[in-house]
């Protein structure tokens, strides 16, 4: 010891050039050093245990006394370093084991360099000190070899009891761990240095070991008996600021390197989190550990803005230094390429892999590969989301892929995880596969009761196991982010699940670890604070919604916006309050809605479904329908694309009613395609004259714009407010708005209600599915065949293919050319009145103007008075539906035979083409009774013949064997229309030229029975003709 | 699966009801209240078939309501895992189908349809196998096995399957 006193400026050089304290340190270096050999003397001797501050004390004595340096108190800096040496120690040791133990841990765990300075120092311990100080090192050794025999028998004696390694604890006799202060990040160099001295200068160096434990920076530990020694062996090491020695308490030595072992080792495909910089809390895998140099190189979703990087590379400097964390998104190279960004493609050395590289950043399928301190990684407690493992999948990963990751979920599991029936499945080791039920749980052993018969309970392990779960099993999700819900488990994938819940019926992905087997049935959480799921809830800007499912902390609420579905995730806080009012509204057909009223909705992308009413507010009904699969079951519609189910609906509309217009809901129901102007003819078709709701008769009627801006403009009346009337134009995809005596009314205000009810009720059909009604309609038309009906619809609608529910146009030209006033008149109406030649040419491009006259008539004139019409005010208009129902009849006979024209187009063709066509022979027959005007008297004759040219030879006389026979014109002639029981010949239709007998007449139909086949068919009275 | 067992009903009479159609009123009662509910243990109740026995009544007090204890026979139809059932296609959506087997409600996700059936949305949306023999939609009949149940005290709900051999469309009303 005193050796050393002698070469004192040495090792004062090397302090002097590390510590900052410079020229003060100089001197205090010299009094701490005689200090020191004072302190070496007799203090350190006498009280091994001193407290810091006592040595502190000490060595102001020794300054006082021996320095003779009058008055120079030592630094404040030395003694508050002491001090914070002091709660260091105790911070860092708090707990208390033996020592012996700890080295045992210390040789076994510790990282490389650390165990071979110790061994090789064990090694020559015994072997050095003989050569001087003999007693003093023998003596040492004797009680090292002794410690180490001990610990030595303690290592390979399996049946440690406990109270033997109670034995093994440091005691008062044993060395003291001494904890110096070293340059940052020198720890290991600085105890390898220690080891180099020792091996250098052997015994002189009392010193027993030297630790450096990777989780302290600044500091190592020094084993020694006395401080002095370990200020010995620092001596002249740069590296260790030896002035700063602070004992280790005895009960807090053991803790020192039993802190190594606490840390749990990083392996391959563990999950973790970074812990600093820009991935701060990012989910990453690691693919490599580097225990040596602490490095674990990990793969994590890159935080990078390309375009950042591109400028940087550009050399333009980034102004806004924000502290902007870019979103994480998976690197596409191509991008990058488009900036102009450097990416090379490498191989790794190590691994074979290629990856790419970017700024000196590794890329692999989007991933970036990062290499970082295992200090910045933290892995305890690392729960990855559901989401977060989606986003790591790759599609080359299969199902054991996301095992080994799984591994590290089950890290967190919670305790009594497994309980007694659980089904489990072991995913490690020999036993993988196997599935087998749990019978018992120990600590973290699951006995298990493998389902295979012949097998024997077994201890697995809870880490190798896993929950297992079969399609069908109905479960609940006790943790994650869908807690509380219940389901059916309709898939499994691997570990994933896939469930069916019961509240929404949607379907959740969860962990298997995470559910249990469970008959419970809940929806999971349904209240949050106030608030409930389902209830309607107003959200702070003015908006609303219903709530359609209760997360942790957050609702989630279908916004009370129609036609769109927009759902918000809301917290609690943002919910102003619950909205409850019993209020009711008005539905399209002005029924009233309230609450749990059952509507169905007409219009939007629900349309068609139907539910009860849960809430109304602000003419929005929220509808629930159990067979609605989104949002709890919850539809958003406004009040007036819906109808009550079960209500009167054609409130507004009696006057008008008829037994079409009692079809109307239905119609309406099967045309929910329709837009609300769409819709709006047919109810007011019957309304209308009756005022309907209120409206003004103009309303659906087409007018002309006379003045104003949208002079000349022709278009239909949509609604009518004061002087103001809004008009749809039809040239212009608009509605407009004008004044009412801008616009001419003289215009036949029919006129639309004709075309729209046809088709609304001719059409209906082919209507709805085709947003352009155009081809549907027209379809039924073309079968008809080249008839004026269909040039004359189809023309027209195809040019105002804008809007299909205008398609009146064609008629309202033929209405006003034909001028209906006149027509009533006319001899149109009889039929076979000679204006009905012009409609009987069979081509269609005889002129439109008499041809709705003849159709109209025709179709029309049976049935001037069937008493379904009765209400119908004026004339021509009860033929409108007649016309056009002529399949609407059928549908509402039950028991129409198939024979009747199916579509208005071939009804009213059939009828009228038999009549009128007489210029190809096909309008009369022979054997009919008609009557013939011509001669005046109008004489009843039996046509015997009918001539090419179309007129008819007719033998005068009821029975037809009268002797005069005269050739008539067919316009000349009329046929008799059958009575009951009267034989008769059907004129049109499929059945044309059969006979058969009227045995009844319904309204305009005759029910007729049909001689060859004996069929009984309901046909048209048109039809039909008297046999002489 | 359909049962014919024997259940009992405490059945509360109104006094106006008393007379010589006691029995006949009760019975009356009795079907509208049962038939076609569903209890979770039995299943859903298809029809009374005919009644046991009819025990004494009791007049409740204050009310003059009378309880019968009624024991009635009925045929029950009780959905069991593992069944195989014969349904009707009640809906369709991407998550799979509804299909109904009298009272029965059984769900088939898409993941218990067949992996070569895809779904195609449009105006009758279906699941259609790639070279469309197939065809799963509206109205369809199908067989399937529930491969679970649900039971509520009101209501039993299946999860069924079809990937399974021999399950799938037995009738298909369009591709007819």
């Amino acid at each position: 010891m005193s050796r050393y006193e002698d070469d004192d400026s040495e090792p004062e050089e090397e302090e002097e050039t590390v510590d900052e304290e410079e020229d003060e340190e100089k001197d205090l270096g010299r009094g701490r050093k005689r200090g020191r050999s004072q302190f070496i003397d007799d203090v350190a001797e006498e009280d091994e245990d001193e407290e810091d501050e006592e040595e502190a004390d000490d060595d102001d004595e020794d300054f006082d006394g021996g320095g003779g340096r009058g008055g120079r108190r030592p630094p404040p800096k030395r003694r508050s370093g002491s001090q914070f040496f002091d709660l260091e120690a105790a911070v860092d040791s708090d707990e208390e084991e033996e020592e012996e133990d700890g080295e045992d841990d210390f040789i076994n765990d510790a990282g490389a360099e650390i165990p071979d300075d110790d061994s090789r120092r064990m090694h020559r311990r015994p072997l050095l000190p003989r050569e001087d100080d003999q007693e003093d090192v023998e003596a040492l050794e004797r009680s090292i070899q002794a410690r180490y025999a001990r610990s030595s028998h303690a290592e390979y004696d399996e049946e440690t009891t406990e109270v033997e390694q109670q034995a093994l604890l440091p005691s008062v006799r044993d060395p003291k761990l001494w904890i110096v202060k070293c340059a940052i990040g020198r720890e290991r160099e600085a105890a390898v240095c220690l080891m180099q001295k020792y091996i250098d200068k052997g015994s002189d160096l009392l010193i027993k070991s030297a630790i450096a434990l990777d989780h302290l920076k600044n500091y190592i530990y020094v084993e020694a008996d006395k401080e002095a020694h370990v200020r010995e062996a620092c001596k002249g090491l740069r590296n260790m600021y030896a002035q700063k020695i602070t004992l280790v308490p005895i009960k807090e030595m053991s803790d020192v390197l039993s802190v190594e072992s606490k840390a749990i080792d990083i392996t391959r495909d563990t999950w973790v989190r970074l812990k600093i910089g820009k991935y701060k809390g990012d989910l990453a895998k690691v693919v490599d550990v580097d225990n040596v140099r602490q490095k674990v190189t990990v793969k994590l979703i890159p935080r990078i803005d390309l375009q950042a990087l591109a400028n940087k590379l550009e050399g333009k400097e980034n102004k806004s230094k924000k502290a902007f964390v870019p979103p994480p998104r998976f690197m596409n190279v191509e991008e990058a390429r488009e900036l102009h960004i450097r990416v090379e493609r490498r191989r790794d050395p190590m691994t074979g892999d290629y990856f790419e590289s970017i700024e000196g950043m590794k890329f692999k399928d989007g991933f970036l590969f990062k290499t970082v301190s295992t200090k910045s990684i933290s892995t305890q407690g690392v729960q990855p989301t559901f989401d977060e493992l989606e986003k790591f999948r790759t599609p080359s990963e299969n199902g054991d892929g996301d095992i080994t990751s799984l591994t590290t979920l089950f890290a967190n599991r919670k305790k009594g995880h497994f309980l007694k029936g659980d089904a489990v499945v072991v995913i490690k080791g020999e036993l993988k596969n196997m599935k087998g039920t749990v019978e018992k749980v120990d600590e973290d052993k699951v006995y298990i009761k493998p389902k295979m018969d012949g097998l024997p309970i077994l201890a697995v392990p809870e880490k190798e196991l896993c929950k297992f779960f079969k399609e069908g099993n109905h479960v609940k999700v006790v943790s994650g982010a869908h807690e509380g819900a219940t389901g059916t488990v309709v898939k499994v994938e691997g570990h994933v699940l896939i469930i069916v819940s019961d509240a929404a019926k949607e379907e959740i992905r969860v962990f298997a670890d995470d559910v249990v087997e469970s008959s419970e049935i809940t929806s999971g959480i349904t209240k949050l604070g106030d608030y409930e799921l389902r209830d309607l809830v107003l959200l702070d800007n003015r908006s609303f919604g219903v709530i359609i499912r209760v997360e942790s902390e957050a609702f989630q609420v279908l916004k009370g916006v129609p036609d769109r579905v927009e759902v918000l995730t809301v917290k609690l806080r943002e919910i102003k309050c619950k909205l409850d009012r019993k209020q009711s509204i008005k539905d399209r057909f002005n029924n009233t809605v309230s609450v749990q009223d059952v509507v169905r909705i007409l219009e939007g992308p629900c349309q068609g479904k139907q539910g009860p009413v849960e809430h109304i507010y602000r003419s929005i009904l929220f509808i629930f329908d159990r067979h609605h699969l989104e949002h709890a079951g919850f539809i958003c519609a406004k009040s007036e694309s819906c109808v009550v189910v079960g209500g009167s609906r054609a409130n507004g509309d009696r006057n008008g009613v008829s037994r079409f217009q009692q079809q109307t809901p239905t119609h309406m129901a099967a045309l929910p395609a329709r837009s609300s102007r769409g819709s709006r003819p047919p109810m007011q078709f019957g309304g209308r004259h009756g005022g309907g709701r209120g409206d003004d008769a103009l309303v659906g009627s087409t007018i002309k714009i006379r003045k104003g801006a949208f002079k000349g403009y022709r278009g239909r009346v949509t609604g009518v407010k004061g002087q103001e009337v809004r008009i749809e134009l039809e040239s212009q995809m608009r509605v407009v708005t004008v004044r009412r005596e801008d616009i001419s009314d003289n215009v036949v205000v029919t006129t639309p209600y004709r075309d729209s009810s046809r088709y609304g009720f001719g059409s209906e059909t082919p209507m709805h599915p085709s947003r352009t009604p155009l081809h549907p309609y027209m379809t039924p038309m073309r079968d008809s065949g080249a008839t004026p009906h269909h040039d004359g619809m189809r023309t027209p609608m195809r040019d105002r293919a804008w809007n299909p529910y205008t398609p009146m146009t064609p008629a309202r030209e033929s209405w006003e050319d034909g001028n209906p006033g006149s027509w009533t008149s006319s001899p149109q109406y009889q039929p076979g009145s000679p204006p009905r030649r012009t409609y009987e040419a069979p081509t269609p491009g005889s002129g439109w103007a008499s041809t709705p006259g003849g159709g109209y008539s025709d179709a029309g004139t049976p049935r001037d008075t069937p008493p379904a019409y009765a209400n119908a005010p004026s004339p021509y208009l009860p033929s409108t539906p007649d016309q056009i129902m002529t399949p609407g009849s059928a549908s509402y006979l039950p028991g129409t035979p198939g024979g009747q024209p199916m579509t208005p187009g071939t009804g009213g063709l059939d009828v009228m083409s038999p009549i009128g066509g007489e210029s190809e022979g096909l309008g009369f027959m022979p054997d009919i009774l008609v009557t013939v005007r011509k001669l005046g008297e109008g004489k009843v004759g039996v046509i015997q013949e009918v001539l090419s040219d179309g007129s008819c030879r007719v033998s005068m006389g009821t029975s037809g064997r009268g002797d005069t026979v005269v050739t008539v014109l067919p316009q000349d002639m009329d046929i008799v229309p059958p009575k009951k029981s009267d034989r008769i010949k059907i004129m049109g239709g499929v059945l044309r030229g059969f006979t058969g007998k009227l045995i009844g007449v319904d309204g305009t139909d005759g029910i007729v029975k049909v001689d060859s086949t004996l069929d009984v068919k309901i046909l048209d009275l048109v039809m039909l003709a008297k046999l002489a | 699966m359909f049962f014919h067992i024997v259940l009992e009903r405490n059945m509360q009479l109104h006094p106006r009801h008393f007379g010589r159609h006691l029995r006949d009123n009760l019975v009356s009662k009795l079907m509208k209240d049962v038939e076609g509910t569903c209890s979770g243990r039995h299943g859903f109740v298809v029809a009374i078939t005919g009644i046991e026995d009819i025990g004494k009544g009791l007049i409740r007090d204050g009310t003059g309501f009378v309880t019968f204890p009624v024991k009635y026979q009925c045929v029950v139809c009780r959905p069991f895992k593992g069944e195989i059932l014969e349904a009707v296609v009640t809906m369709v959506n991407k998550m799979g189908f509804f299909a109904e087997a009298g009272p029965v409600q059984i769900f088939v996700s898409n993941h218990l349809i067949p992996d070569d059936m895809e779904f195609q949305s449009g105006d009758t949306p279906n699941y259609t196998t790639s070279d469309g023999s197939v065809k799963i939609q509206k109205e369809s009949e199908v067989r399937l096995k529930i491969i679970g149940t649900r039971v509520d005290a009101t209501e039993i709900f299946c999860i069924g399957t079809i990937k399974d051999d021999f399950l799938g469309v037995i009738n298909d009303p369009a591709g007819a």
